[in-house]
């Protein structure tokens, strides 16, 4: 008990933290993220707290706005992921016979694909764009929450009360919404919060490989690419985003699990 | 004389000969040449053929030239000296060149070299069939290459074409073995035989090439090395990083942020290239909306190109104001220079009714430096309030896209090359073969064509200065600078050459102990 409350403050702290530094970027960053400057790939100084990148931009300051673009990739894809699978996941849960066959199987097919791989597949195609890498990440991501609704509904689906609603003859959609849904909500909210740090993680990833969000956005997962050629001039330019996507990740990922 | 010579993953420019110093130390040399040993170079793998008549890669060519030998080369100085020609004269008003051969060179397989391999060589690159890519290029010059004796060739052409001495030093005087030739076929890529110090031993695909010396080499004593092999290397940091650890000997194309991790290191020597290629923006001015001149003009006045100088090059690089660097014969004064004034530029942009806040799309390349350079122009173009998007875009993608216009607006990098019609008629010439902008202008195509009309210098001199003024005056380039590049070395690899192609010829290279 004590051990899940721990991880949950932390997670929330880390959170906290986190939708601070975002939210309060603007007024908080010492300098302007995407201005160049004359003073290139210097080490941490007292003007710059974890040097600047190839172009002389504040790594710290674009640390700070990448937060923002973090905070809505990852939330929005989410929500994505929500809107699409808890939908699937109701009605696979509680169809039978040859429906239920056939979501079972649609959403097989999709927990097969690697989600990174998918996700780099249409990023490609479709483009980088804030609106694009949100619906492709929801899009490969929505079949986990599918399977985990789908299992909640399954046995919610077999217990007296539901029989009892059933023999009372409300209709499907009725128990669904009304009976069925309540008593998930919880773990859907849990599942939320897993979804936010995957959705980071993989945003982060499609970032590292080229797809982020086009020059010259303050991405975290391009930021950590763009920086491995300096490495040896300065290590922060990769580790302090790479950093901020590690704690945001654990961040969402501790409160989606205790929560659950 | 080359071909689209994509510098593959790493810069998407093109080259042929182009602008480097001979490193003043390995001309000061004092050492005696010592046999033996290897020399392991670092490699940008996207070699794929190692037959010159269709090789079209930058990489190759440094291969090329260890195992096969051409008619003329190329000085450190730009000048045309005797190789496998030992001497020529120009006949004819400039329409035929008789070129003089060496005796006694064999081939790697032990057939001679003559005047008939002369003949074969270029009867391939011509033939409709064999489809070289030199011959889009050779085809409109060269009318047909006669046997005058056994080591005497004559090349009749069909107009005057003075930078012919300076492409018989590149890929279309490298000779390759008839006799091989013919025998292998399509295989003949993969099992090269040429007159080179080096003879071909193994090629993995990826990650090395190896070369053997040639003992039978026609020049005396020559080559010193035993063996020659280049390794690839997936990216410069790499390189570097197995350069100080000694896996490699030679890594080149660095920019000065790379030479920061080895520059005063001990055992390395990191040498500059004298011109570096010439970093521009380009654009179709034959459609919307970079067919508005005062568009271009306003761009051109926006870009201050001092600071991108100062950012992407620590200020090591050269301003450009036009296609030529300083410092060659047809080098001029800058008669047309559009100065960093972003009052000027605004002002331009509303001559030219181009409101603000108005969209442009610009692609970005992966590669690190031009992926820099694109950031700095969406910036400075911001502050006239145009608005610049960037369209990220594959390395290995974006030269073909844009040769087949399908980007509009583009940053671009181009080596220089040994004459003045290379670059100047193949990328401005309504008819040049990469003149991917759209560019057409009369004026331009008279001055050039009447360049290569004549063989004297001053004249030609006069005709590309002008040639200069028209295209800096209609910009379908907008000139950055001429970039600062590098080479790290082994201090103990002495002997090799930094030609003005920018390939290094490592033939006479030795290994000290």
């Amino acid at each position: 008990m004590t051990a899940r409350r721990f991880r949950l403050g932390l997670g929330v702290a880390l959170v906290a933290i986190i939708a601070l530094a975002g939210l309060l970027a603007p007024w908080i960053a010492p300098f302007d993220p995407n201005a160049s400057g004359a003073d290139v790939l210097s080490g941490a100084t007292a003007t710059h707290w974890m040097g600047t990148d190839d172009l002389g931009r504040d790594v710290y300051s674009r640390v700070l706005h990448g937060a923002r673009i973090s905070l809505l990739v990852g939330p929005l894809a989410a929500l994505v992921t929500a809107i699409i699978g808890v939908p699937f996941g109701l009605l696979a849960g509680y169809a039978r016979g040859r429906l239920n066959q056939f979501l079972v199987q649609v959403m097989d097919l999709f927990i097969a694909l690697p989600n990174l791989v998918l996700a780099l597949i249409i990023t490609v195609m479709v483009g980088a764009t804030l609106l694009n890498i949100v619906l492709v990440l929801g899009i490969v991501m929505w079949p986990e929450m599918a399977r985990l609704v789908r299992g909640q509904v399954m046995s919610l689906r077999e217990t007296p009360f539901i029989e009892a609603a059933r023999s009372i003859g409300c209709k499907p959609s009725r128990i669904l919404a009304f009976h069925i849904w309540p008593n998930i909500m919880r773990i859907v909210a849990a599942q939320m919060a897993i979804a936010v740090s995957a959705a980071i993680f993989t945003a982060a990833s499609l970032g590292f490989l080229g797809l982020g969000l086009p020059p010259p956005a303050a991405d975290w997962g391009s930021m950590v690419q763009s920086g491995f050629d300096y490495l040896s001039l300065n290590p922060l330019l990769s580790l302090a985003p790479g950093a901020a996507v590690a704690l945001t990740v654990l961040g969402f990922y501790l409160v989606g699990r205790s929560v659950e | 004389m080359t071909m689209i010579d994509r510098r593959g993953v790493l810069l998407g420019g093109t080259s042929l000969l182009g602008a480097a110093a001979l490193p003043a130390s390995s001309r000061a040399q004092t050492a005696e040449p010592r046999r033996g040993g290897t020399l392991t170079v670092g490699f940008d793998d996207n070699a794929r053929t190692m037959d010159p008549t269709f090789s079209i890669q930058f990489s190759e060519r440094q291969v090329l030239f260890l195992i096969y030998n051409t008619l003329t080369t190329i000085g450190t100085d730009f000048s045309i000296q005797p190789e496998l020609a030992r001497s020529w004269t120009i006949e004819n008003e400039g329409k035929r060149y008789v070129l003089r051969l060496q005796a006694g060179v064999k081939f790697h397989d032990g057939t001679d070299f003559d005047a008939a391999a002369v003949k074969y060589n270029f009867d391939r690159r011509l033939d409709e069939r064999v489809n070289s890519p030199q011959r889009s290029v050779l085809r409109p010059v060269i009318d047909n290459v006669e046997v005058v004796a056994p080591h005497v060739v004559a090349i009749n052409l069909r107009t005057p074409y003075p930078s012919l001495l300076a492409d018989l030093a590149d890929r279309a005087g490298l000779m390759v073995s008839p006799t091989a030739a013919e025998r292998l076929g399509q295989d003949f890529g993969r099992n090269p035989v040429g007159t080179g110090a080096f003879t071909f031993r193994q090629w993995v695909q990826g990650t090395s090439i190896t070369l053997e010396r040639n003992a039978n080499y026609w020049e005396q004593g020559r080559p010193y090395l035993d063996r020659v092999v280049f390794r690839t290397i997936p990216n410069q940091i790499i390189g570097m990083q197995r350069l100080i650890v000694g896996e490699v000997d030679y890594v080149d194309s660095l920019t000065p942020e790379h030479i920061r991790q080895v520059e005063g290191r001990d055992g390395i020597v990191v040498q500059q290239a004298r011109v570096g290629r010439w970093y521009s923006l380009q654009w179709q001015v034959d459609k919307p909306p970079f067919n508005n001149p005062l568009l271009r003009r306003a761009i051109a006045h926006a870009l201050d190109r001092d600071r991108i100088n100062t950012i992407t090059m620590g200020g090591r690089g050269t301003i450009a104001n036009g296609p030529v660097p300083p410092g060659l014969w047809w080098s001029s004064p800058d008669s047309v220079v559009h100065n960093h004034d972003p009052a000027r530029a605004r002002q331009l942009l509303a001559e030219a009714g181009i409101a603000p806040g108005t969209e442009i799309t610009l692609a970005a390349p992966s590669d690190p430096l031009l992926r820099q350079i694109v950031q700095l122009v969406s910036e400075q173009l911001g502050a006239v309030g145009l608005r610049v998007v960037l369209a990220p875009v594959a390395q290995s993608e974006y030269y073909a896209r844009t040769v087949q216009r399908a980007i509009n607006f583009t940053p671009m990098a181009w080596t220089q090359r040994a004459d003045p019609d290379g670059l100047f008629f193949i990328l401005f010439h309504s008819r040049g073969f990469a003149n991917s902008t759209g560019y057409n202008s009369p004026d331009l195509d008279a001055a050039l064509d009447a360049a290569r009309a004549t063989t004297d210098v001053e004249a030609r001199r006069r005709l590309y200065a002008r040639a200069k003024e028209i295209v800096v005056t209609d910009l379908p380039y907008v000139p950055l600078y001429f970039a600062a590049e590098y080479a790290a070395v082994s201090r103990r690899i002495q002997g090799w050459v930094w030609t003005p192609d920018q390939i290094p010829r490592f033939r006479y290279a030795w290994r000290a102990s």
